[in-house]
């Protein structure tokens, strides 16, 4: 017969605690692999003789169950309808939580998302660039050599190639394929295009005349959002497409149309609405950056612009504040918004007890002190987003001082701590960095606390039926069927003593099932050594469910008794497990006897199902 | 206040079945009996207690009587522990 994979899964999740108890599954070609929370939950020996289960190992911290091959993907599907119904997997859950979330709040929770799985290459990246173009101000005899010229290339890698990156993980946030993720990253950044951190030097852009779209042919380097978009358009397009293009030509059809198009999408809409923000937004800062009041708002909003990727255009504002009047007083607000992100991160670096977030915040803040703030923004503060409001605070602080004391530089391109050796006043341009970060540091330390991890929602109750069908009444209150089968009469039990009544009345059934479950909310009164009788107590009421008949001989081999003395039951949990076959096979009826050992003091006692 | 001891010779010891029959025949006397094993005493009238103590073949049970019908309640009783544990 084949096996009921349902059943299986179902028998698998109830002896294992519920599905609430699971933090991951999953099946390799033979075994259910299995994370458990709370391993004290598991029924090993229950679980090894539910049907289907061929035999049972932990290793690796996984439970693992071998079901077999072809059947373990069935059962797998199964229990993860069994137990995703009455409860999900820990990170299903924090998905739920995510799918509550204001809209407002799911956008700016985007980027962090994309951002957290490749932060390990722009945190090396972004340390090794900050030092490396650090050094060169220092001492500028070591800008010449071979050396410079190569650690530049290795750091500048990931930056340089940034979409890319985005672009791969982007495309696993919104579950679309990763190569053809991959595939749009690159082509914003092809060696084709103008790079756009040199496009501000030229005179005329070259443009594709599509239709009635004039595309500048201008890469995307150092951009997150666009790309962000792209791909979020690239991902849905695809998914779609899956959906309505036949099988046997999706495998050519969906990729194709779903690169061209998000491409073409790109270039003429998504990639013109950018620049002409950027536009808005380098007139915009431009004019800030020239008075007083106008370098407080922008040493504020300095950080958004880097989240937007609007950052590597602020050269042209660099390049041109120094050919009007020789000094680049951008640089100051720059520095001051980009060192109060330091403080910022390294404040989150010292409180916070979580190592991982540790481990990425240090590296992070030591990166942004040399000018290269996206990890920081990205790792850290505006993941966790107050860390990053308290550094706008810090940035619009420092670029008052700035402002006020008419600090700017020669030269153009650094911040932090590689522009100390270009500054008009080296003293003053020091106190402006400590009092940005200061500011920062000082605001994230007394206003941010760490979230503690979420409690995983309110476990779920483990998959309980509860029993319907009463049994016996009497006027202390009901006994509901502990046992799925056919009642019968208590003088039916074969067994003269049960029958007899000697152990009070009752009825038996005849079991269709093979589990036992508390017939009323109760306290565990004894609990046979063989395991296969119970006694439970309830306002009075004194219950003996005994399996079997003379099943005592067995020695509790097939029995599982999941309860023990002086535990509260509730209706329907489960409380023994018994093996029909092995009852069958020792001889023994296995009616179950359900009697009130003590009806003889009650009142109004009355057994049959009802 | 009466007492004797016992060493149960029942393959299954004071289980469902014979506890059962042995609270049917101490509710025959109005004398509260006890039934004690190492540091354990329980009611013998109270069928799931008794079961609760687990008492095996070989283990040696103290049978306490005390009340109006004391004596012919532990001669009974004793004589019933005899026949049928």
């Amino acid at each position: 017969m084949a096996l009921d994979y349902r059943k299986c899964a179902q028998e698998i999740a109830d002896n294992i605690g519920g599905g609430s108890n699971v933090i991951s599954a999953a099946h390799c070609a033979t075994r259910l692999r299995l994370v458990i929370a709370d391993n004290s939950k598991v029924n090993k020996q229950a679980l090894e003789n539910v049907d289907g289960v061929k035999g049972m190992f932990e290793s690796n911290g996984q439970l693992q169950l071998i079901i077999g091959t072809g059947t373990v993907n069935k059962v797998y599907d199964e229990f993860l309808s069994v137990t995703g119904a009455s409860a999900a997997s820990k990170d299903d859950v924090k998905a739920a939580a995510a799918s509550k979330m204001p809209w407002w709040k799911k956008i700016l929770k985007t980027p962090g998302d994309v951002f957290v799985p490749i932060l390990p290459a722009i945190v090396a990246s972004g340390l090794m660039m900050g030092l490396v173009e650090a050094i060169p101000k220092f001492w500028p005899a070591f800008g010449q050599t071979d050396w410079y010229a190569f650690l530049d290339l290795v750091a500048n890698t990931a930056f340089a190639l940034l979409p890319v990156l985005v672009a791969i993980s982007s495309a696993r946030v919104f579950g679309g394929n990763i190569f053809l993720g991959a595939v749009i990253g690159l082509m914003m950044v092809h060696p084709a295009l103008i790079n756009a951190w040199t496009v501000g030097g030229l005179d005329t852009i070259p443009t594709w005349h599509l239709w009635f779209f004039n595309v500048q042919q201008v890469g995307y380097q150092g951009h997150v959002i666009p790309v962000i978009l792209a791909v979020l358009l690239m991902s849905k397009l695809e998914k779609g497409l899956h959906k309505i293009v036949p099988e046997m030509i999706d495998l050519f059809v969906t990729p194709l149309v779903t690169v061209l198009v998000t491409s073409f999408v790109t270039f003429t809409i998504i990639g013109p609405i950018f620049s002409i923000l950027e536009n808005y937004v380098l007139e915009g800062a431009k004019w800030l950056a020239s008075f007083s009041i106008g370098a407080v708002v922008m040493g504020a909003i300095y950080p958004w612009t880097v989240v937007m990727g609007l950052h590597h255009m602020y050269n042209v504002i660099e390049a041109g504040m120094i050919a009007q009047t020789g000094l680049n007083t951008w640089m100051p607000i720059a520095s001051a918004a980009n060192f109060a992100q330091f403080g910022a991160c390294l404040a989150v670096a010292l409180k916070v007890k979580n190592q991982k977030t540790k481990s990425v915040a240090f590296p992070s803040s030591l990166s942004a002190s040399l000018g290269i703030t996206e990890p920081a923004i990205f790792g850290i503060n505006f993941r966790f987003m107050k860390p990053f409001l308290c550094g706008m605070a810090g940035g619009a602080v420092g670029s008052l001082f700035g402002a006020l004391f008419g600090l700017g530089a020669p030269v153009y391109g650094v911040t932090g701590i590689p522009a100390i050796p270009a500054v008009n006043n080296v003293p003053l341009y020091l106190v402006e960095l400590a009092i940005s970060a200061g500011v920062a540091f000082a605001l994230v330390w007394m206003l941010w606390k760490e979230e503690q991890p979420q409690a995983a929602a309110a476990p779920a109750a483990p998959a309980i039926e509860v029993p319907t069908v009463s049994v016996i009444r009497c006027a202390a209150g009901q006994v509901l069927q502990p046992v799925k089968g056919n009642v019968i009469a208590r003088d039916q039990i074969p067994d003269d003593t049960f029958a007899s009544g000697v152990l009070g009345d009752g009825v038996g059934i005849q079991p269709s099932d093979d589990k036992v479950v508390a017939p009323f909310d109760g306290t565990i009164s004894s609990v046979a050594e063989s395991q296969h009788a119970v006694g439970i107590e309830s306002n009075g009421m004194e219950m003996l469910i005994h399996v079997g008949v003379d099943t005592v001989n067995m020695h509790g081999d097939g029995f599982t008794c999941l309860v023990k003395e002086g535990d509260q039951v509730k209706l329907g949990q489960p409380l023994i497990i018994f093996d029909r076959a092995k009852i069958k096979a020792a001889g023994y009826s296995d009616t179950v006897a359900v009697l009130l050992t003590n009806s003889d003091d009650l009142e109004g006692v009355d057994c049959g199902a009802k | 206040m009466k007492s004797f001891e016992y060493t149960i010779t029942d393959p299954v010891g004071i289980h469902a079945r014979p506890a059962g029959v042995l609270v049917k025949e101490i509710k025959k006397y109005a004398s509260a009996v006890t039934v004690k094993k190492g540091d354990k005493a329980v009611n013998a009238l109270k069928l799931m207690a008794l079961m609760g103590m687990g008492i095996k073949q070989g283990d040696t049970v103290t049978v306490e009587i005390e009340g109006a019908d004391e004596d012919t309640a532990a001669a009974a009783i004793e004589a019933f522990f005899k026949a049928n544990l």
